[in-house]
């Protein structure tokens, strides 16, 4: 009785709209007329017939597999970098953290474009060393890297969270290591990344699914062109579905993105048991 | 234990991933607009002004509201705002509810609002969509409120308004203005180079021009720019060898291979040959506010008449209007545009107020002065007569220009298919491939009408 509250919610806002979205995706719907049922058609054009979903979906996996993967490195490093303690380090993890705030907005995607425009003071820099630019956000093969600098740029939350996770390790592994005569190196690889793994696990599930969802940046930047160089799995579900009113076809291929996800993170849960330590399992490390 | 916590957290956040992705609309302001409609300048207002004056009612009518949607930048959002205050004034037992944004995110809007079954009372309808809301019966037929005299066409000339009647005879909306496609050009640069282009001049007269300053400038020159309009300008292509883009029927595409391939060449030689600007330039100026013209570093761009409007206020620079290119031996291809118009819902309860509505958009001379012809040329001849000997600069011009079109076009083409919109992002990929030289103009033709066909089936 006491959820009821919770549970009408998940009905109306969660439930509901899943089940209506699978149901689209087996209809004609166009948003303005009553859909008609059309059973597999959706998903046998979408998987055999159309060469921008296959464009899409390369383009997407490129950009998860390169960006996640830099993404962590750049947040643990920082994070190791602030887990000294001193005083005033707050300060700077807010300040490392603002990126991640204000990433998703017109704003953001304005000053990139002014910094990787044909006038941009990235060409200017490159110029005044003797290189020639390029216009590196309308050109279709450098587009698609400077989205995944602007998302690598927003490493703020698993950088949070990795230092939480590092404030966990208990000083006494260390120490216990130098006595022992283990180099930096040493305690990191022996210490530091064992302890970290779960973290290091949740991050990487998060933000794997984050990337599979990028739309935003893309969006406000470069639309998905040029010549779809950046033309994002959501950004074109989101054409489909509000540009070409095609919303039956774009549920088809929101069902496709969540079989696609469920089994890369299937496939990381899998192989987490060969990497990630929790204590409670005793030292396997 | 914890694992088995945080397994179950993640699949919780899978879930609800999928809701986002399933159930997120979004709301932006990216320019794709192909200028169809002549969006004076564009401004990035999202923004959805909930002012709810209440009318102090007088004459003891039934006080209604109703809901008026427009899309534009935010000059034209002021202006129309004033234009609803006199309204009100006028019929003080209804209150307008306006409804504005870009043009982009206005589509969004109104699709969303057409499934919940909530759309406004009075719609401001671009041609490119009329048949998209029209063949779902969106739309009312507005003859009978005509037939009443609730909206009052007696100025308006029948070349106004054909396009936005039906074979049947219903009239699906009130044409807003009219404009007609063109080119603006810097005078500036043309006198600077002695160069000039007459009425009636050619493709080929327009690549003389071109290569011409671009030889003699130092300076960073890009021609001619087809400002994201390669569309429409293959409409008039196609037009002039006396074909159209679509077919009568509306179910396919009408026009020969060769005449595609034809403009595939000169689309993809110009940029070659340095006299259009290549497509990442382009792109740099897809959010509008500037352009190329207005800077100087082209001489000529497509738009749609009204444009011009907006585009003076960015530049000092002389700018004029001018007919685009004639084919050589071709026949008329332009055409007078009602450029956008206002319907009437079929859902609407408030028809009559609706209705009252566009009348006074279309016959009232304050209101029309308030607006001036941003819309495009109004459709009531008193209104335009009398803002004829009101109007300047570039308001005048868009009056002037419309008279010289008018020796050089034929008939309009009917509405187009629905799917127009998708036809026009193939298009539009295909210009894009072509510019970036990764696709011959045979190749890219063939692509582009197989892809129209299977949209339009």
């Amino acid at each position: 009785m006491i959820i009821s509250p919770w549970l009408l919610g998940f009905f109306l806002l969660i439930l509901g709209p899943i089940i209506a979205s699978l149901y689209f995706s087996f209809t004609d719907y166009d948003l303005l007329s009553s859909p008609n049922w059309v059973g597999f058609d959706n998903y046998i054009n979408i998987l055999t017939n159309d060469p921008r979903f296959r464009q899409s979906l390369t383009v997407t996996l490129i950009f998860v597999f390169v960006s996640t993967p830099l993404k962590l490195i750049f947040a643990l490093a920082l994070a190791m970098l602030f887990n000294t303690g001193r005083k005033g380090t707050g300060f700077f993890t807010t300040i490392y953290y603002i990126p991640s705030i204000i990433g998703g907005s017109v704003a953001i995607a304005v000053v990139w474009r002014i910094i990787f425009g044909r006038n941009g003071a990235v060409n200017e820099l490159l110029q005044s060393v003797g290189l020639s630019g390029t216009n590196w956000i309308g050109n279709p093969d450098t587009a698609l890297s400077i989205l995944i600098l602007l998302i690598v740029w927003q490493f703020g939350s698993p950088m949070i969270i990795f230092l939480a996770g590092l404030r966990q390790i208990p000083t006494e592994l260390y120490e216990a290591a130098s006595v022992d005569g283990a180099n930096r190196w040493q305690s990191f690889k022996g210490i530091t990344i064992p302890m970290l793994t779960p973290v290091i696990f949740f991050n990487l599930i998060m933000q794997t699914i984050g990337g599979f969802m990028i739309f935003t940046q893309a969006y406000l930047i470069t639309q998905g062109g040029p010549m779809d160089s950046t033309l994002f799995y959501a950004l074109y579900l989101y054409e489909m579905a509000f540009e070409y009113l095609r919303m039956g076809y774009a549920s088809a291929m929101a069902w496709i993105l969540l079989v696609i996800i469920a089994s890369i993170t299937l496939l990381l849960f899998i192989t987490s048991k060969k990497w990630v330590f929790y204590e409670s399992e005793g030292g396997k490390s | 234990m914890r694992f088995r916590s945080v397994k179950g957290l993640l699949f919780v956040v899978l879930i609800m991933s999928l809701v986002f992705i399933s159930a997120c609309g979004g709301d932006g302001s990216n320019a794709t607009n192909g200028n169809t409609t002549g969006s004076a300048g564009d401004g990035n207002n999202d923004g959805n002004g909930d002012t709810n004056e209440t009318a102090s009612s007088g004459d003891g009518e039934e006080e209604v509201t109703i809901r008026v949607a427009w899309w534009g930048g935010q000059e034209r959002h002021e202006m129309t705002l004033d234009a609803i205050d006199l309204f009100e004034e006028e019929y003080p037992h209804i209150t307008v509810e306006p409804e504005y944004t870009d043009w982009d995110g206005y589509w969004e809007r109104l699709s969303t609002q057409g499934a919940g079954n909530n759309l406004p009372d009075v719609i401001n309808m671009d041609n490119s969509r009329m048949t998209e809301y029209s063949s779902r019966d969106l739309l009312m037929d507005l003859q009978p409120l005509i037939d009443e005299g609730l909206i009052n066409l007696d100025d308006v000339d029948d070349v106004y308004q054909d396009i936005n009647v039906t074979e049947d005879g219903a009239v699906l909306a009130i044409s807003l203005g009219a404009n007609a496609l063109g080119i603006i050009q810097n005078d500036d640069v043309l006198s600077e180079y002695g160069v000039t282009l007459e009425p009636g001049y050619t493709y080929e007269d327009l690549q003389e021009a071109m290569t011409q300053i671009a030889s003699e400038t130092d300076e960073e020159f890009f021609g001619f720019d087809l400002n994201n309009a390669d569309f429409e300008l293959f409409y008039i292509y196609a037009r002039q060898h006396g074909q159209s883009v679509f077919n009568e029927n509306a179910d396919g595409l009408g026009f020969d291979e060769d005449i595609l391939v034809s403009y595939f060449e000169f689309i993809q030689s110009n940029v070659n040959n340095g006299i259009s600007p290549p497509h990442d330039v382009t792109m740099d100026y897809i959010d509008g506010g500037n352009s190329m013209t207005g800077e100087g570093t082209a001489a000529a761009a497509m738009a749609a008449s009204n444009q011009i409007i907006g585009l003076a206020q960015t530049t000092d620079m002389e700018l004029s209007l001018n007919l685009p290119p004639t084919l050589s031996a071709g026949e008329n291809g332009n055409w007078i545009r009602p450029s956008m118009s206002f319907a009437i819902s079929s859902s609407s309860e408030q028809q009559e107020a609706s209705a009252a509505f566009i009348d006074f958009f279309t016959n009232s001379i304050e209101a029309n002065e308030i607006l001036q012809a941003d819309r495009g040329v109004p459709i009531s001849s008193e209104v335009r007569n009398h803002l004829a000997d009101q109007v300047e600069g570039p308001v005048a011009q868009t009056f002037e220009y419309l008279e010289l079109v008018e020796d050089y076009t034929s008939p309009a083409d009917p509405l187009p298919p629905p799917g127009e919109g998708e036809v026009r992002g193939s298009f539009q990929r295909m210009v894009e491939s072509l510019k970036y030289d990764m696709a011959t103009p045979e190749d890219a033709a063939q692509q582009f009408m197989q892809e129209a066909e299977s949209i339009l089936q």
